[in-house]
């Protein structure tokens, strides 16, 4: 237990930031069922306005900071030093620094719940003047700023630890343009962490200063101005959703080549795409404010469009991997096929609300909700499980249940479908976002039963998911060091492997070292 | 070229009953209808890509599942089928946007010399309209205002917050944009038809932001001006 507590090992500390990662998971995904029983049907009340906006507000920081974001930071702190052939990260010490800030962050931001006035009510973007003023006036809406403030700095400390690693401390043959994908979408991710992440952190800081202290930086009685906040927010909001999307990415690269039995197709082009996407992701901020007639929308919406580029670049390298392989539908490799579907619809209707003219309309509204839930949950959160069930028998020297796991994928598949089709008609429909109640008019209850019940399905393969983990840890079925022929440095070596990483490295020569005869 | 309504409109009779059914085929302003020009384009080329792309995941999926007569082959890549890949992409995503630039540049437009002015004020949690004189209407979270509105008129709406961010949004004119404090947003809107439209917050305001909705009532021109000249009295 102590061990655990003061340990600097990168392993230890990645399996940490999973069961963390995975605890919150648990929790926010509780709190999205009480969204979808609230709205299951129309004039609901199950829950009172009040708890409705402290749940989904809940709902969305969890995910967003406490679950798919630091899930790809934990799960590289376990992989990025044995992919680089390194015997651990560059700064031990302050990756546990980071790891410790977050857990204790993402409680600061649960603790709020039991706070007088209730947790924050003001949403994950918690736009000013409605977060600094009027909602949550009571310590709830603090401990949200204070908590995200931890996690922020945590996440600025953990990227620079990358960078350093990845670029300083590999194994003699392990050259750059040698890196497994993955590593190489964590450099992208750190980096363009390291530009986004000080623009929330400030903004947090200037939140709380804002409320206790007489800022008025958002203020328009005292010379303040609300646009502000959203600049400082989305300069780092829409990175973010970059740093929530490129680590997985490299997870799904990893398990269709893998799992294709070939190299990577366009290997330099997957790099090259990565860079380009995190660079293009720094001009695009302002799509999120096309509404608020206050920026330049053919700027922002021209460099929108640009990305969707790079984005196709890997989705042609990811089929050309399959083509002409031998593909083994492994669960992983299910999950990353899930995942090649979903981000697809994520994708295209990304697109679509990149163009102002047609934003006016979804902005805001059900469609939107189901364009971001396609990238985040059916892209991010398909790679999460999909890396799950290819990494699990490496962290822990056992495999998880095949057979169980798909029926996991299938009901995620089919529940996050049924779940979330029918939003982007709702919001068609005039259903706004983040509303507690709805009218029972048009296909409003229809849309949302259906929704209703697709959650109930993806709910039923996520508790199918743990039952696996339980069974498989109960039946301590060992593994071989390589079970799936994967390619990269940490297949080569124990599962789980031992303190330092390897007990010798065979010469590195190409970019399929495990495979090397 | 209305789009024929959703299919499940025939398979719920009991659900779709309601005449506040808003749907892409039929825009109830100027403005609405050159926007659906531009929902049509993104669906028809998202629907392409969509289903392009999807057909080359299943067909590899199926074509190179594992068989026990046949190995992977071993190759990295295709030079000129990856720039080929980035081409095309390049030039969809310029005709898109070419597409967006050209509708986007009227919707914005905000036309002078203005033939009727009307201030919204958004507040938690309702609407508060000033038309021209001195005819003024506010409503609260139950009992949602109504916003009066000339048939084939242009109307200029000043928009403007009491305390923090809304959004202004008439889904039958596929529009909307925000109200922020501290400075007023300018659009203008013109029906096409008369009809009672639903029109709501779209910007979370909270905690009754769910029920700060009002109604876009488009009138004729002749009912709307006896509204205004008395002073809100003659109720169209």
């Amino acid at each position: 237990m102590i061990e655990w507590l003061t340990t600097t090992n990168h392993k230890k500390i990645g399996i940490m930031y999973l069961v963390a990662t995975m605890a919150f998971f648990v929790a926010g995904g509780l709190l999205s069922l009480l969204i979808r029983a609230q709205l299951a049907v129309p004039n609901n009340t199950v829950l009172s306005a009040q708890a409705y906006n402290q749940v989904f507000t809940l709902h969305g920081t969890a995910m967003i900071f406490l679950v798919i974001a630091p899930f790809g930071i934990g799960l590289a702190n376990f992989l990025v030093p044995l992919q680089c052939g390194a015997p651990d990260m560059a700064f031990p010490r302050l990756n546990a620094t980071g790891l410790w800030l977050f857990v204790l962050g993402g409680l600061t931001v649960f603790a709020g719940l039991a706070a007088y006035g209730g947790g924050a009510a003001s949403g994950w973007t918690a736009y000013a003047p409605l977060s600094v003023i009027y909602e949550g006036s009571g310590a709830g809406q603090d401990l949200w700023f204070i908590g995200l403030l931890m996690a922020s700095v945590s996440t600025i400390i953990t990227a620079i630890n990358f960078v350093v690693t990845i670029f300083l401390f590999r194994a003699p043959g392990m050259t750059m343009w040698r890196l497994p994908i993955f590593t190489w979408e964590m450099v992208a991710t750190s980096l363009l962490i390291l530009m986004a992440f000080p623009s929330l952190a400030a903004v947090l800081a200037m939140s709380l200063i804002e409320r206790h202290m007489g800022g008025h930086f958002f203020d328009p009685l005292y010379g303040g101005n609300p646009i502000l906040y959203q600049h400082l927010f989305w300069f780092f909001g829409h990175p973010e959703v970059y740093v929530m999307i490129l680590p997985y990415f490299g997870i799904v690269t990893e398990i269709v080549a893998t799992f294709s039995h070939k190299p990577v197709f366009g290997y330099v082009g997957m790099v090259i795409s990565a860079f380009a996407i995190a660079g293009l992701s720094l001009g695009v901020w302002a799509h999120h404010m096309f509404t608020t007639g206050a920026v330049s929308n053919e700027f922002f919406s021209a460099v929108s469009f640009l990305i969707a580029v790079p984005t196709g670049v890997k989705f042609v390298n990811w089929i050309g991997t399959m083509w002409k392989g031998s593909i083994e539908f492994s669960v992983a490799m299910l999950f990353a096929v899930g995942f090649l579907l979903n981000f697809l619809i994520g994708g295209i209707t990304g697109v679509m609300i990149a163009s102002p003219p047609l934003d006016y309309q979804a902005h805001d509204s059900y469609f939107i909700v189901q364009h971001f839930h396609y990238t985040i949950g059916g892209g991010s959160m398909f790679a999460l499980f999909g890396a799950l069930y290819f990494y699990f028998p490496k962290i822990f020297g056992i495999k998880l249940g095949e057979k169980m796991g798909r029926w996991v994928f299938a009901l995620m598949f089919v529940g996050f479908n049924v779940t979330f089709i029918p939003m982007g008609f709702m919001g068609m429909e005039g259903m706004a976002r983040r509303v507690f109640t709805y009218p029972a008019t048009g296909h409003l209850p229809l849309l949302n039963a259906i929704s209703s019940f697709g959650a109930l399905l993806i709910a039923a393969g996520a508790a199918l998911f743990f039952v696996d983990v339980v069974v498989s840890l109960r039946k301590r079925i060992p593994v071989p060091d390589n079970p799936w022929g994967g390619y990269s440095l940490e297949w080569l070596t124990s599962s789980p492997p031992p303190e330092w990483n390897f007990e010798s490295l065979p010469p590195i020569t190409n970019r399929r070292p495990a495979l090397a005869e | 070229m209305p789009l024929p309504y959703p299919p499940f409109e025939r398979l719920t009779p009991g659900l779709g009953t309601s005449a506040h059914v808003e749907w892409l085929s039929n825009p109830a302003s100027t403005h609405g209808v050159l926007m659906r020009t531009d929902w049509y384009v993104f669906i028809g080329a998202g629907i392409f890509v969509g289903l392009y792309v999807y057909a080359c995941i299943v067909w590899c999926l199926f074509r190179y599942r594992r068989r026990t007569n046949r190995d992977a082959e071993q190759f990295e890549g295709n030079t000129p089928l990856e720039l080929i890949y980035v081409a095309i992409p390049l030039l969809l995503v310029f005709g898109l946007f070419g597409v967006t630039y050209a509708l986007e540049v009227p919707v914005d437009r905000v036309a002078r010399p203005v033939p009727n002015r009307i201030g919204v004020t958004a507040f938690r949690w309702s609407w508060e309209f000033q038309y021209p004189g001195r005819a003024e209407t506010f409503g609260t979270p139950n009992a949602p205002p109504t916003l009066y509105l000339p048939e084939g008129e242009t109307t200029e709406i000043d928009l403007r917050s009491a305390d923090v961010t809304h959004s202004f949004w008439v889904p039958a004119f596929l529009f909307k944009r925000d109200a922020i404090p501290g400075m007023t947003n300018v659009f203008d809107v013109t029906p096409t038809r008369t009809g009672n439209f639903t029109g709501r917050c779209a910007q979370f305001c909270g905690l009754d932001h769910a029920l700060m909705s009002f109604t876009v009532h488009v009138v004729p021109r002749s009912a709307y001006d006896r509204f205004v000249a008395s002073n809100g009295a003659s109720v169209p």
